[in-house]
């Protein structure tokens, strides 16, 4: 746990390419609505029409400019991975620290939740609120977060069951330190890099999930995202705008997901010795 | 030993509580959400959807939907595959589920079959030769092939493959009305499953190749392995027979987890194929809000994800008798 951050990470071929990436993804999310040249929900040019100096990737068959709307469902889709990824964070650490901590029957329920949680599909119920009740996809992000701590609370927990043996963190409590002080300034500060991989691979999942509930149409259908411009795409997939229309979402999903990918294996690679990235990733 | 057993006993029956109440709560869920819906279920279901109804249907509608009043109601009504009515394909959802699942099982299946095998094998000997150019180049390939999703993988192979190759079919799961000898049927049904399934495998693949990898990496190093080499045991049996079965649980007791999530994958992939699955069905339902559809379809395999990773949970202690359940 006790690496020099600074020293290994950036001689990492991977964490370099995916910070580079997040670098670029972050520029492209801040300056994007000012660098689209027109409105994405402009409907008033001519329908598939293809690439011109005015038009960089051209124009779906709603009459709307692709690379404006591509700006904007980039930061749609990275918006929800993030607020979504943090919930989780945020959720999963306190209660991972609180459930390795106080032991006993509050760690007994609250694992216990977790493991339930755990087995359950999110997808389906996130499919389940959005077909029902058609919630905001803020809403949508938080029930995703709601359904993803599990995994980072156990990893949390685990360690805070090692670190509770640990002498200094016995110093702290023998010199009167409560619970709360012991974990706000032992605990939570010495499992930072978990929280950057938990966080990495959460926001990964969810990017996924938006992409994939937004292909399948439960968002709001003018809401710009990667997974629905996919989706329209697609249905005109015969015709000759695959390089246009088709893959400049692919790609850009594709690259955000890397990113997100790249970032946790190496973090994972870096920080823990025993090489377990792929199971934080898919679980 | 006695303690020992009653442990287990009791680690068990406690598994099988959390999975029960687990699945408790999608059934009460799927029971309940529908109920908080402003108005009432028939109204929030039609108002959004294409058909019109007369007076004498819309009363008919709300008795039907009315009268099971009680959560057991609705148990049992589960359990006797009375799953409600879909308007949009006018037949019972048990029929349409019974029809659509046997394809969501035979792609699910073979890739996972396909993945996990060739992931697993390819990991053990991947671990061998660490170090070599050849590994590196493998696993950086494969960390790759883990950013990408399964809607672009699924699209490009649909680009390639079917439109300007034209190799195999774009849409559905067998030649439509081709009466044809068993084995030619059997041959189609392989050429259409042939796209989406090479779009999961290579989704899933990865996971599996770097999982069976990094677990054989740690096993290489125990002390048992070093003995066995002393021994004088050949190479293949060092690898297989000693430590490439360690490497093999792992894999297993990560399969469940892994499941919940990567079903998302399959509902996307049988959409950019046509593939008739219930990924399919549900994007279908989902496009005509046909919400007894969607409210089954979801219910049920979630209770059937539910059901595997039970029984796998239950079959690790056969399969590694060291485990011994911790968490």
């Amino acid at each position: 746990m006790n690496v020099d951050l600074n020293r290994n990470i950036f001689q990492d071929t991977w964490f370099l390419t995916g910070f580079l990436l997040a670098a670029v993804f972050t520029i492209t999310i801040l300056v994007g609505p000012m660098l689209a040249p027109f409105d994405p929900w402009d409907m008033s040019f001519t329908p598939i029409s293809p690439p011109c100096a005015k038009h960089l990737l051209g124009i779906n068959d709603g009459g709307q400019d692709i690379f404006s709307e591509l700006l904007f469902a980039i930061r749609n889709t990275v918006f929800f991975g993030l607020t979504s990824g943090l919930v989780a964070l945020g959720v999963g650490v306190i209660i991972g620290l609180v459930a390795g901590w106080f032991g006993g029957l509050i760690d007994m329920i609250l694992m216990r939740l977790a493991d339930v949680l755990l087995a359950i599909p999110a997808i389906m119920i996130l499919i389940l609120t959005a077909a029902l009740f058609r919630p905001s996809p803020f809403m949508l992000s938080l029930i995703l977060a709601g359904l993803m701590w599990p995994t980072i609370s156990k990893t949390i927990r685990a360690q805070t069951l090692a670190k509770r043996e640990c002498l200094h963190v016995k110093a702290a409590a023998r010199i009167g330190g409560g619970n709360w002080y012991i974990i706000r300034r032992h605990l939570m500060p010495e499992m930072f890099p978990l929280y950057l991989i938990g966080f990495a691979s959460k926001t990964r999942m969810a990017m996924f999930m938006e992409a994939s509930l937004a292909f399948l149409g439960l968002f709001d259908p003018t809401r710009k995202s990667l997974g629905l411009m996919i989706a329209y795409a697609v249905k005109y997939y015969y015709m000759d705008i695959w390089w246009n229309w088709l893959f400049p979402p692919i790609l850009c999903l594709s690259l955000l997901i890397m990113t997100l990918t790249f970032l946790a294996i190496s973090l994972e690679k870096i920080l823990d010795p025993r090489l377990k990235s792929v199971e934080l990733l898919s679980g | 030993m006695n303690v020992n057993s009653t442990h287990q006993i009791s680690r068990r029956l406690g598994l099988i509580l959390i999975f029960g109440l687990a699945a408790l709560i999608m059934t009460y869920l799927s029971y309940s959400l529908p109920r908080l819906l402003p108005g009432d279920f028939v109204t929030a279901m039609y108002a959004g959807s294409d058909v019109t109804l007369t007076v004498d249907q819309e009363a008919e509608l709300r008795a039907y939907y009315t009268e099971e009043a009680g959560f057991c109601n609705y148990l049992l009504k589960l359990v006797k595959l009375d799953w409600g009515y879909s308007y949009a394909f006018l037949t019972p959802v048990s029929a349409l589920f019974l029809e659509t699942f046997p394809w969501t099982l035979l792609l699910l299946g073979t890739a996972h079959i396909i993945s996990i095998s060739i992931g697993f094998i390819a990991g053990v000997e991947a671990s061998w030769r660490q170090g070599t150019r050849l590994e590196k180049g493998i696993v950086g390939g494969m960390t790759l092939l883990e950013g990408i999703p399964e809607i672009s993988t699924g699209v490009i192979l649909l680009l390639i493959f079917a439109l300007k190759l034209q190799w195999f079919p774009a849409a559905g799961a067998e030649t439509a009305y081709a009466e044809v000898s068993f084995w030619v049927r059997v041959l189609d049904i392989g050429h259409h499953l042939a796209l989406p399934l090479i779009t999961l495998v290579l989704a899933y693949f990865p996971g599996n190749f770097l999982l069976a990898r990094n677990s054989m990496m740690m096993i290489i190093k125990a002390p048992f392995i070093t003995t066995a080499r002393a021994k004088g045991l050949p190479d293949r049996r060092i690898r297989y027979a000693h430590a490439a079965r360690n490497a093999l649980l792992p894999l297993a007791t990560r399969f469940g987890l892994r499941l919940a999530f990567m079903i998302t994958g399959v509902l996307v992939v049988e959409r950019i194929h046509s593939y008739p699955g219930l990924g399919t069905l549900l994007f279908n339902a989902i496009q005509a809000r046909d919400l007894p559809v969607i409210q089954a379809v979801v219910l049920i395999s979630s209770l059937m994800v539910l059901a595997i990773i039970l029984a796998l949970e239950l079959v690790y202690k056969i399969i590694d008798p060291r485990i011994e359940y911790e968490r």
